[in-house]
């Protein structure tokens, strides 16, 4: 089988800053990371490949710096790299995305399971996976935790309320993956990096990808950012530590120094 | 050799933090510094060829390395600094075991060695250093007797003692100097050979978790072909040849502990409220403590920068400026170490908070791979030759450079960075027509001065470029205060000790004082204060707390 991962670069959010007074998201000197869904769902195809022998091509769309996360898979044990950069992409809401995504994955050829992290960090949406599958009319599982394959069968298992859910799946199907814990995200030794560089890596843009202008970008896009803003600053917290006893004697004279018992 | 890609350098940067965030947390290191224990386990998987192989870096890829660069490796040392320097210096050990071999093998040994090096993850070590022979190897002591059989010279037996080793209680095999028939020569010496043994772990003030040992050599017999080159009487040239990056390595070890112990400060000073308010946000405290400290070890980062592009553009050598990139940041690197325990406190004394165990361990960088003495009297020679040779000339023209790109670029310090050169070719000058080189106390202050004022001048100059480095994590506005910051105190300090100097060497100074045009650098010093504010601003901004 074929294996296509669907990855994204963002910036590290444990980093990342809102300015209060404009509204918007300070980036400057914050690092970018693989979207940590993604890296899971990296590792969920590469241990198939392990198990079962298959190819894995990772696929990106990102501006030019977005390589380093396609090296960052093919160190990991990827076998081929794609990044779809183009300035007509930017801006692209995850509609249009998803549209250049699923464009790109045809031209990488026959893929049996596309895998995809659940969410990226950044924008929190959780639709460009599920998108993909629509633009390429397949089945989507979304949500899992652990993906097998036996013969022909994608076997999904995922995460529902209270519970686990067990699907079957022909291919080719979408699959979207949480942070479970059957998989770890790995780091590559000095030895992969250097090798990852000796591996097919392609950048592709629109016309490469038959991607038609007016389903990307701004313009392929039906649904617009209008505003990013802080949450209100919540009031003061202050944790305490101790067993059952002590903590309800603490909260008790807490409320009472601040005249929540009415004394 | 040349560098790589900045996404393959990142990548194992980003590898060597997560396993060290998984594998060395600060309670271990604490524990070992404690116990003053070697951690072989971390050692062994940090040089596992699947989990890190850190040590490939300095491994050419046909013999199964990686091919790091000068700069990738400054940026592993900073990183691995930031870690522990114990460990690092275990790390460095190897790196500097494996280069006479880099520098003077044959084919065939670097073929065998480099080799099992790289697929063994053997730790190494280099042995040069004797009781009576540190910076000043011709007092070398430890000898190599030919062995003849059949006419032919087919080993050496090998007598001596070695000290402070590092790695030396713990390698797998050592690369030795020794003195042959035909002069200095390094050996390849492996664990267990009969007559080789190590002695006892040293306990040291600090980079605990390095093992440092002396070796005993007592006619121990190695192979013909474990001569280095296949040649005696090039050990000192193999030596001194590597001494341009392996200064850097150790610079970058000032650097990254360094920078280490004032992150954690300026972290701790924005959670700290004394006196109504964070200290963060007290000038008596922060343009004390943390800004002229952060300020010295950017202009040591560009320096190193600046060294190790040129060492990997090909530039051979480079003995003077390994020396000033290394005697800055480990002489700077040693006071913000000390500077941040005063930063936190009462907490910073206290083995709890990392600043203490750094402080002790950084140390080491200012004594290792030629002490700062040592490194003044190099760095003093080097350009003194300059001096010379040019007439005068040597820093006037680097001047005239600084201040048309301060004519381009006005706010990176290039003029105050000229004004300082300046100063220092004007000293220069008056040391040489009144003799004053005589005192080799004058020589090894103008060491001091040159590494201070040439730093200066390179951080104006990178500090302009229109591009920065991945390395740099301040905005432009930031890092162009942090520049002038650094020319302005090096002018200032570069006149007012020049001018002590002289004045303390000479039966008379004349009119030196406008020889360095002390009115100018003075008058240059206007602004400072509100840059010191900047960049005490860019640092919280920066560095903020957890």
């Amino acid at each position: 089988m074929n294996i296509a991962v669907l990855i994204k670069q963002v910036p590290d959010s444990t980093e990342v800053k809102i300015n209060p007074e404009t509204g918007t998201l300070i980036r400057a000197g914050v690092p970018s990371i693989l979207n940590p869904y993604d890296h899971f769902a990296l590792e969920a195809a590469l241990a198939l490949k392990k198990k079962h022998g298959f190819k894995v091509t990772v696929v990106s769309m990102g501006p030019p710096q977005a390589k380093a996360v396609v090296q960052l898979a093919l160190a990991l044990g990827a076998d081929e790299g794609v990044l779809l950069s183009d300035m007509a992409f930017a801006g692209s809401d995850t509609w249009a995305t998803s549209y250049a995504l699923a464009k790109g994955i045809k031209k990488v050829g026959k893929v049996d399971i596309i895998f995809a992290g659940m969410q990226a960090i950044d924008g929190d949406t959780a639709q460009t996976g599920p998108g993909v599958a629509q633009q390429l009319g397949i089945p989507q599982v979304t949500f899992c935790e652990h993906v097998d394959v036996d013969g022909r069968r994608v076997l999904a298992r995922k995460q529902i309320d209270g519970g686990h859910e067990l699907l079957e799946a022909r291919p080719p199907v979408l699959v979207t993956m949480i942070m479970g814990k059957d998989y770890a995200p790995q780091h590559p030794s000095f030895l992969a990096v250097n090798g990852s560089l000796k591996k097919p890596f392609h950048v592709w843009n629109a016309e490469d990808i038959g991607a038609e202008a007016q389903y990307l970008g701004l313009k392929g896009s039906p649904t617009q950012v209008s505003k990013i803003y802080p949450p209100p600053q919540r009031g003061k917290a202050a944790m305490f530590s101790g067993s059952g006893q002590e903590g309800v004697a603490k909260i008790l004279e807490i409320m009472k120094s601040e005249h929540f018992t009415g004394e | 050799m040349a560098s790589m890609d900045v996404i393959s350098r990142n990548l194992m940067l980003d590898s060597l933090k997560e396993y060290a965030k998984r594998r060395i947390p600060y309670d271990l290191i604490r524990e070992l510094d404690e116990k003053n224990e070697f951690p072989a386990q971390i050692l062994k998987e940090m040089y596992d060829r699947d989990t890190l192989g850190v040590h490939l870096l300095m491994i050419p890829e046909e013999y199964g390395g990686v091919s790091g660069g000068t700069y990738d490796i400054y940026r592993v040392c900073e990183q691995l600094a930031r870690i522990d320097l114990g460990i690092a210096t275990g790390v460095f050990a190897t790196f500097l075991g494996t280069d006479p071999l880099n520098v003077g093998g044959t084919e065939e040994q670097k073929e065998k060695w480099l080799k099992r090096i790289a697929s063994e993850n053997l730790l190494v070590a280099y042995a040069a250093t004797e009781p009576d022979a540190g910076s000043d190897l011709v007092n070398l002591r430890t000898r190599a007797e030919h062995v003849v059989k059949n006419g032919k010279i087919a080993g050496y037996r090998i007598t001596g003692n070695k000290q402070w080793i590092s790695n030396g209680g713990v390698a797998d095999m050592h690369t030795v100097l020794a003195m042959a028939p035909g002069g200095p020569s390094w050996f390849i010496v492996e664990k267990g050979m009969e007559g080789f043994s190590p002695n006892k772990h040293e306990d040291k003030h600090g980079i605990r978790l390095s093992n440092t040992a002396g070796l005993s050599l007592d006619n121990v017999y190695v192979p013909a072909e474990n001569l280095i080159g296949m040649e005696e009487g090039k050990g000192l040239l193999q030596a001194q040849a590597v001494f341009g990056y392996t200064r850097v390595m150790v610079a970058a070890f000032g650097l990254g502990a360094g920078e280490e112990a004032l992150e954690q400060a300026i972290r701790y000073s924005q959670q700290r409220i004394q006196g109504g308010g964070p200290l963060s946000d007290k000038q008596g405290y922060t343009h004390k403590l943390l800004v002229p400290n952060y300020v010295r070890m950017e202009g040591a980062r560009s320096y190193i920068e600046f060294t190790s592009l040129r060492l990997d553009s090909g530039e051979h050598g480079l003995q003077t400026e390994g020396a000033i990139a290394k005697y800055g940041a480990s002489e700077w690197g040693n006071k913000a170490a000390d500077d941040a325990i005063q930063a936190l406190g009462g907490y910073g004394y206290t083995k709890d908070f990392p600043v203490e165990k750094i402080k002790r361990d950084i140390k080491i960088t200012c004594i290792y791979e030629g002490t700062s003495e040592v490194l003044e009297m190099t760095i003093y020679r080097g350009r003194w030759q300059e001096h010379l040779k040019s007439r005068g000339r040597y820093y006037m023209d680097q001047a005239d450079r600084l201040d048309e790109l301060h004519a381009k670029v006005p706010g990176a310090g290039a003029h105050a960075a000229a004004l300082g050169l300046r100063a220092l070719g004007a000293i220069m000058e008056e040391c040489r027509v009144q003799k004053l080189t005589r005192h080799q106390h004058v020589t090894f202050k103008l060491g001091k001065m040159i590494a201070a004022a040439e730093t200066a001048a390179i951080f104006s100059t990178a500090a302009a470029a229109e591009k920065y480095t991945e390395t740099v994590r301040f905005d432009r506005e930031g890092w162009q205060a942090m520049a002038r910051v650094f020319a302005r105190e090096a002018a200032l300090s570069t006149c007012v000790e020049g001018l002590a100097l002289v004045l303390g060497a000479a039966d008379q100074a004349g009119n030196l004082a406008d020889a360095v045009n002390l009115e100018a650098v003075q008058a240059e010093q206007k602004g400072m204060i509100a840059d010191m504010d900047l960049v005490a601003a860019k640092l919280k901004q920066t560095f903020k707390a957890k």
